[in-house]
């Protein structure tokens, strides 16, 4: 394994990062955090002659909250970024703790969010979260500017409508009714592991009423999916731990996982169905930030 | 409790948890490793290693490769020795480089020195290997069927290493017993993972080769490159700086110093070898995966009359110290409990797969696993508590095992009461709630192997001490080697207690073969027995030599003078002292250089019977471990609470260190038991070699540890010591098997303990239930 050479630009801003990319065509890739695109250079998975970096475009770091918009996430913000964000923490706690139980604290100081959605892995932890509570994505290109939903964003592992002269510059997390939301990573240890299945959920409660639902899915399909069959047998019906049974069991049915090193089918499928529950019960019960309450293991930190 | 304890005796310097000699160094970041070191010059190797499982090598073209710029040498077969070379001397099967087929992803087939690392990788693209692809044995279960693809034409059905033993008469055994019971386990290939990766850097000077290697043994190393390459032993250098673990899979040389040593030669410039993490999983020499059948008769009390351990383990391609590893799995059976009937049989097989070796414990864990499930099977069918069984069958201080291992010390009964106690095994056992469970389990393992790897009459450790010539410090010559486990800071700890001197002034120049007086090195758990032996005995002559020439000074009879801690002292007038230094200073003008030397041979050891070597140790640890699980029976999740381990180590030179080693040892089993296998795809290539998907447990995996000890006094070894390295791993992969059945009331028969196998045995519980009320 070895990094092969490459030419490094840094422009100083988007429309000099967009006609850079636009000039080079193919032989360039865009560097965010590089937690990704490093590793696949060395093994040789990725072979490109020049990496367009990020790194000076510091508006893209940032967190903010605008009024009458919504919390808008920088695509260069860190992964530990969302996990130490104030305004996240306030208003989607349950983004931060998607954030928090990805990989290991020396990527998560250096992997971007930007770079987990571009990335388009089936198995990244901060889709799911942030397709349950509506997100929309920004994407900068020569031609300007266009908004989409991150829902619509994927096409495929390692394959989305960016074009690639495109960068993902912002997040939009829309405000919303929603009275909770939680994310769930199963995987097979405590840190460090990649997703077997991820389950995100968000809930308008009114009373014990589920006035709508939106459960998003990790890990169990080429693309993040929704579970929209399960989101149909709650909307409009009272909550009781036997409607998210069905829920999880509709969800099970409707994902399309396949078997690999990390879990078979059968197993995914059933993890689907366990984790949709728990994750609903977590956003109903407990608003934005009940996923430290419910996790994959029980004395999780 | 021993009758000879160390309880009360009053030691300066051992028994104390001083900080590590290396400590400063290493969390400063300051210690260099192999892979740290450069040389004027120096160049980079890379081995070029096989794709395919099992492949013909129709032929080789270097002409490419030659000619890129920055390449300095491109080696094959044909460029180095063909002796064939291993570490078990009944089975040297490895070449350097394959001459007519490969017979595992990452054989190895040329190797490139380079001026940089990015032209070696380029170079090797250029290297034009033709293969005719062949059949490949992947299972070991099946690879002795006729009809099998054979990895080696010399030995047929791939019988790699081939077992039988008996003691007494088991068949007579299982006639008079009350219950005997069969169960068959498997295991799973596992990888040590060191932190570091392994490297080498060869270089000649004047017909002499030395090699900076991170090795577990510069001895074995310099014995094996000496031979492969017909040199004078005297001219082959091997040492190493700091090693970042090892755990059995640095013990032999590796392609890095054999192809390194031709590179270096043929360029006269120095080289640089290492494995990346992948490389390292190709290389392998990791734990076999093995398939148990234990059978086991007892009386109506449970007490174990006979057993048969009937084993079968995957090689892999080359025997690296399989052999060893194939006898081990059975020889340490009969350890921890008493019985006089016992039966091993065991073929080891070769497979197109990368070749295993030893890995912390050597072959026993895996069959202690089994033999402790086994055991809890036997206890629960007879109605009897898991840790009353044990404490039934323990073995008592100086017995007999039936394979003839001579135990002197052995509390194992009270590392298991103790156990018992601090885990409140008691109010636990039976009375957890739904999806908690707790398990027990115990082990035992040698104190340094009773015979080298080669047949050689060498003593098994030698030390030598150099006070300085002021007297201000002490340097411990020592050919022990320090691989993380913290062998520099107990040896130097013994020579100062042995010469009367203090620790904090104790220097350490160790593991290099020309510098250093010869030890066999970092395996089987010898160093702080063995070479502590010899240590002790170096620090002895130095105190003598010191206190004849204190009583000259003093005008006093040596007799009547003792030395501790750096002060020479009188028996019988309190008014008389003087500094250690002082007296060592005047020896060096009056006498010369002060020196003490000490080595250290093990008596001869077992009995006479084919393999009777192989677990024969001065001396035998003890433990009992317990732990406390918690299942979701929902998912399979497992969350270890608690792990209780109480050890009979003997005298215990650094409490910290021991405890640290136990901490360790419980985290390698962890992994062992709930996560780590070594996977591979139809075709014999690795599919997780590496530390994402090959999965380790994290710090946040682990759990709470209470580690206890008993006092014992092992009069075999020095100040009374007994091993804590190995001996941890042996009990925990049965003892957290134990719990996480006890926890699922549901027996999985295989390791790991994967997540998903407890889910998918949980789920065919439940649906088996339901179809019973029915």
């Amino acid at each position: 394994m070895y990094l092969p050479d490459f030419d490094y630009y840094a422009p100083q801003n988007l429309e000099e990062a967009c006609s850079l990319l636009t000039h080079l065509g193919s032989k360039a890739k865009v560097l965010s955090g590089g937690t990704d695109l490093m590793v696949k250079m060395k093994h040789g998975v990725i072979s490109c002659e020049v990496l367009v970096s990020l790194k000076e475009l510091n508006e893209l770091k940032e967190i903010n909250y605008h009024q009458g918009k919504g919390v808008v996430v920088g695509a260069r913000a860190t992964h530990n970024d969302l996990v130490n964000s104030i305004i996240l923490n306030e208003k989607y706690l349950s983004i931060s703790e998607a954030a928090h139980h990805m990989a290991s604290n020396q990527i998560r100081n250096i992997g971007t969010v930007g770079g987990n959605i571009v990335n388009a892995v089936p198995s990244a932890d901060l889709p799911p979260i942030l397709i349950a509570l509506g997100a929309t994505l920004t994407l900068v290109g020569p031609e300007g500017e266009r908004t989409i939903p991150l829902e619509e964003f994927f096409t495929g592992p390692g394959r989305s409508v960016l074009a690639q002269n495109e960068i993902v510059t912002f997040i939009t997390i829309p405000n919303q009714p929603t009275t909770g939301s939680n994310y769930i990573k199963f995987g097979l240890r405590r840190s460090g592991a990649l997703a077997v299945i991820g389950v995100a959920s968000a809930v308008t409660m009114e009373g014990n009423i589920i006035k709508d639902a939106r459960i998003a899915l990790g890990a169990v399909a080429p693309v993040p999916m929704r579970a929209k069959e399960a989101e149909a047998i709650l909307i409009g019906k009272e909550y009781t731990d036997d409607l998210l049974e069905q829920a999880g069991v509709a969800a099970s049915k409707e994902c399309s996982p396949i078997s690999d090193i990390r879990g078979s089918v059968e197993y995914r499928r059933d993890m689907v169905r366990v984790f949709t529950k728990r994750s609903l019960k977590a956003a109903i019960t407990k608003g934005h930030s009940g996923e430290h309450l419910e996790t994959a293991h029980s004395n999780n930190i | 409790m021993s009758e000879n304890t160390n309880a009360n005796k009053d030691y300066a310097v051992i028994g104390k948890s001083v900080p590590r000699i290396d400590g400063r160094e290493k969390v400063t970041g300051a210690a260099k490793y192999t892979g740290d070191l450069s040389f004027p010059n120096m160049l980079y190797g890379k081995i070029l290693t096989s794709p395919y499982a099992h492949a013909r090598i129709i032929s080789i073209d270097t002409v490419e490769a030659e000619k890129l710029p920055g390449v300095k040498a491109v080696i094959t077969h044909k460029d180095v020795p063909t002796l064939k070379y291993g570490i078990s001397p009944a089975r040297w099967d490895e070449n350097i480089f394959c001459i007519d087929k490969v017979r595992f992803v990452g054989d190895k087939v040329a190797a490139v020195a380079c001026i940089d690392e990015k032209t070696c990788y380029e170079a090797m693209k250029l290297i034009k290997v033709e293969y005719e692809v062949l059949p490949a044995a992947l299972d070991f279960l099946t690879a002795m069927d006729e009809g099998q693809p054979q990895v080696h034409d010399e030995y047929p059905n791939n019988i790699n290493t081939e077992i039988h033993q008996e003691f007494g008469d088991v068949e007579q055994a299982f006639k008079d017993a009350h219950y005997v019971r069969t169960d068959r386990f498997l295991g799973q290939r596992t990888y040590h993972s060191p932190i570091e990766p392994h490297s080498a850097i060869s270089m000649w000077q004047d017909g002499k080769l030395t090699i900076y290697s991170s090795t577990q043994s510069p001895h074995y190393f310099q014995h094996y490159i000496a031979r492969e390459f017909d040199m004078k032993m005297g001219d082959v250098r091997v040492l190493k700086t700091y090693v970042g673990g090892g755990f059995g899979g640095k013990l032999e040389p590796t392609g890095l110093e054999f192809a390194g040593a031709v590179l270096a030669r043929i360029t006269g410039r120095p080289v640089k070898m290492f494995y990346d993490r992948h490389e390292m999983f190709a290389h392998n020499r990791g734990r076999h995966a093995q398939y148990m059948e234990i059978t086991t008769g007892v009386d109506k009390d449970g007490k174990i009359l006979g057993c048969h351990a009937n084993f079968k383990m995957d090689g892999g391609a080359y025997t690296s110290l399989g052999i060893a590893s194939a006898y081990y799995a059975g020889a340490l059976l009969p350890l921890t409990y008493e019985f006089d009937n016992y039966k091993f049989d065991m073929f080891r097989v070769y497979t197109n797969l990368p070749a295993c070796g030893a890995q912390r414990g050597h072959g026993a864990p895996q069959p202690k696993y089994a033999f402790e499930c086994h055991l809890d099977e036997i206890a629960k069918d007879l109605g009897i508590d898991p840790i009353e069984i044990r404490i039934r069958n323990a073995r008592r201080p100086n017995t007999v095992t039936p394979n003839e291992f001579g135990v002197n010390s052995c509390e194992i009964k009270s590392c298991l009461e103790m156990a018992r106690d601090m885990s409140g095994w008691v109010e636990k056992k039976g009375k957890l709630p739904k999806g908690r469970g707790i398990g027990v389990a115990t082990g035992s393992f040698v104190s340094g192997a009773g015979y080298p790897i080669y047949r050689t009459n060498l003593p098994h450790a030698a030390a030598m001490i150099k006070v300085a010539e002021d007297g201000t410090a002490a340097t411990l010559y020592t050919g022990a080697v320090d691989i993380g486990q913290g062998s520099d800071t107990v040896l130097s700890q013994m020579a100062a207690e042995a010469m009367g001197f203090v620790y904090e002034q104790m220097k350490i120049v160790a593991a290099d073969t020309e510098t250093t007086p010869h030890d066999f090195g970092a395996y089987a758990s010898r160093q702080t027995l063995m070479s502590g032996a010899a240590v002790k005995q170096a620090g002895e002559e130095i105190k003598a030599q010191l206190l004849d020439m204190a009583a000259v000074i003093l005008q006093r009879d040596p007799s009547d003078l003792e030395v501790k801690a750096g002060v020479i002292y009188s028996r019988t007038d309190s008014s008389v002292t003087l500094s250690f230094a002082d007296a060592a200073k005047e020896f060096f003008v009056r006498r010369g250089p002060l020196v003490g030397k000490g080595s250290y041979a093990p008596p001869k050891l077992g009995g006479k019977f084919k393999g009777a070597a192989v677990g024969t140790s001065p001396a035998y640890s003890f433990c009992a471990q317990i732990s406390e699980v918690q299942i979701d029976e929902e998912t399979g999740v497992i969350d270890v609470l608690d792990v209780w381990d109480v050890h009979d180590c003997g005298m215990v030179i650094n409490p910290g260190l021991l405890h640290g080693q136990v901490h360790g040892a419980l985290y390698m089993g962890l992994g062992e038991s709930i996560w780590e296998q070594v996977l591979f795809d139809k075709n014999g290539k690795l599919v997780n070699g590496n530390l994402g998907e090959y999965r380790l447990p994290t710090a946040l995996d682990m759990p709470r540890v209470h580690s206890g000890l008993i006092d014992s006094y092992e009069p075999a070894g020095p100040w009374g010591v007994k091993e804590v390295g190995e001996g941890s791993t042996n009990p925990t992969m049965g003892c957290f098997a134990n719990a996480i059945y006890d926890a699922m009331g549901v027996r999985i028969n295989s390791l790991p303990l994967t997540y998903e196998k407890v889910w998918k045995a949980l789920k065919e519980k439940r649906e088996l239930e339901q179809k019973q009320n029915k």
